[in-house]
């Protein structure tokens, strides 16, 4: 009798043990459930955010507002010389980018007169891609800056400014709003209350982000990169390096027989007759 | 994201297993800091600016134009996500198995774009984005990456770890 009671009295205790193992495994297994749902739902909702708030933060690839002037289906283009030019160079820089500047010095002189004599359309992409990979902001900041001289009409004077003057690379001297309005008032009738206004508020800053992000899709992955009709002509075309002499002739020899565009048209001021004085800090070779 | 959620090993730890020496909690704690501030500098580095994160997405010419603008707004996040469940110590294994996950995939896109011969930086820490042929660092961005392979990789196998949502949660 006592021995069955004690029997009894085990198994009930194991059996209690067992429940309460049993229970104990329930419960880790669901708080470990429990945290696991946690960790995915903190990833889910911070990945949702992220694409929701940065959706919001990014700049249309439309932009809202463009400089007077500018051309092509987004108003992304900054034309200058005479638009019935028979050639299209097409120009693609960024004002921090010191192959960029190299190219301005040895070929802005050039290409104004070409400009002048009626024999390209020349068509600016204001590139702002070196921000990205060197600190500093001067990319964007110069851009708008251009942006803001082709809204008053002085484009290619002030870029032609803006290159001979470029800074090392690495120095982000563009960024600072004060010395591109210094630089402007290189520039006849530029330096106005409007364009100051345009710099300091960054008024193209959405145009400047549309352009570069039109750029980031392009197919070109290099500044400067450049266009004659079409077909890229830098650092070379087809076997022929570029110099001043030989795009001339590349531009006389695709325009041969075509109608010239009207001279010194496009309400920019004309070229410098003497070719533009040599940089006051030239860049370093670059890539 | 499914396989490190079950923890065959934990199961039968306290019997089976020697408990793990003490001072492996802490080394494991040192461990998940410091991929919390890897995940934290990353994430960080990559918000300022969208249209900069989605072409160093864009650049590795792997996912279509529709998925890049998500990968690069949405990548971000999910470090800085990542680095903070680290930093509470919140479901550890799971945690250090996602960032072992997202690593090798970084790593597997970096190894593809050398070898597809195209010349990028890996934007692994903000910028991206083409460079010049001269400027691809792969190799040592191969590198750094399995180092913090590494240190997900301890997590994976010792997860306990001193100071932790996930030991106070288990008293």
């Amino acid at each position: 009798m006592s021995e069955k009671n004690r029997e009894e009295k085990r198994a009930a205790r194991e059996r209690m043990l067992e429940q309460r193992a049993a229970d104990e495994a329930t419960s880790k297994r669901r708080k470990k459930l429990i945290v696991g749902g946690a960790v995915l739902a903190v990833i889910a909702a911070a990945v949702i955010t992220g694409v929701v708030v940065q959706n919001q933060r990014s700049k249309p690839e439309t932009p809202t507002a463009a400089p007077a002037g500018t051309i092509g289906d987004k108003n992304l283009v900054i034309p200058v010389g005479a638009g019935n030019a028979p050639s299209v160079l097409t120009v693609y820089e960024d004002p921090r980018c010191p192959a960029c500047g190299m190219f301005e010095r040895e070929f802005s002189a050039t290409i104004d007169q070409l400009e002048d004599a009626g024999k390209i359309y020349t068509n600016y992409h204001l590139v702002s891609f070196i921000d990205r990979a060197v600190p500093g902001k001067g990319s964007k900041t110069g851009a708008n800056a251009l942006a803001c001289a082709q809204d008053a009409g002085h484009f290619r004077d002030f870029h032609d400014v803006l290159y001979r003057n470029q800074p090392d690379e690495t120095s982000d001297a563009f960024g600072d709003k004060s010395v591109l309005l210094n630089l402007a008032k290189q520039v006849n009738g530029l330096d106005t209350p409007e364009f100051q206004a345009c710099v300091k508020d960054n008024k193209f800053g959405g145009w400047v982000s549309a352009v570069q992000q039109d750029f980031d899709k392009s197919s070109y992955k290099s500044t400067p990169t450049v266009l004659l009709n079409g077909q890229p002509i830098y650092p070379k075309n087809g076997d022929e390096e570029i110099t001043p002499a030989n795009l001339v002739k590349w531009v006389d020899a695709a325009n041969q027989g075509k109608q010239l565009g009207t001279a010194g048209s496009h309400g920019q001021t004309p070229a410098p007759t003497s070719t533009a004085s040599e940089a006051n800090n030239p860049s370093p070779a670059a890539g | 994201m499914a396989g490190p959620e079950a923890q065959p090993g934990e199961e039968s730890a306290p019997r089976a297993a020697p408990a793990a020496p003490a001072w492996s909690e802490w080394v494991g704690l040192v461990v998940r800091l410091g991929l919390a501030v890897v995940w934290g500098w990353a994430g960080l580095a990559k918000i300022s600016d969208p249209a900069e994160a989605a072409q160093a997405v864009r650049a590795y010419e792997i996912l279509p134009e529709g998925l890049v603008k998500p990968v690069g707004y949405g990548l971000p996040f999910l470090e800085l996500a990542l680095a903070l469940l680290l930093v509470i110590g919140l479901g550890v294994r799971l945690v250090a198995g996602v960032s072992a996950l997202l690593l090798l995939t970084f790593i597997a896109g970096i190894g593809s774009a050398w070898a597809r011969g195209i010349s990028i930086d890996c934007g692994c820490f903000g910028g991206g984005g083409h460079v010049d042929a001269s400027q691809t660092e792969y190799l040592q961005e191969i590198l750094r990456d399995t180092g913090f392979l590494l240190l997900a990789g301890w997590l994976l196998w010792r997860p306990r770890t001193r100071l932790s949502a996930d030991g106070w949660l288990a008293r």
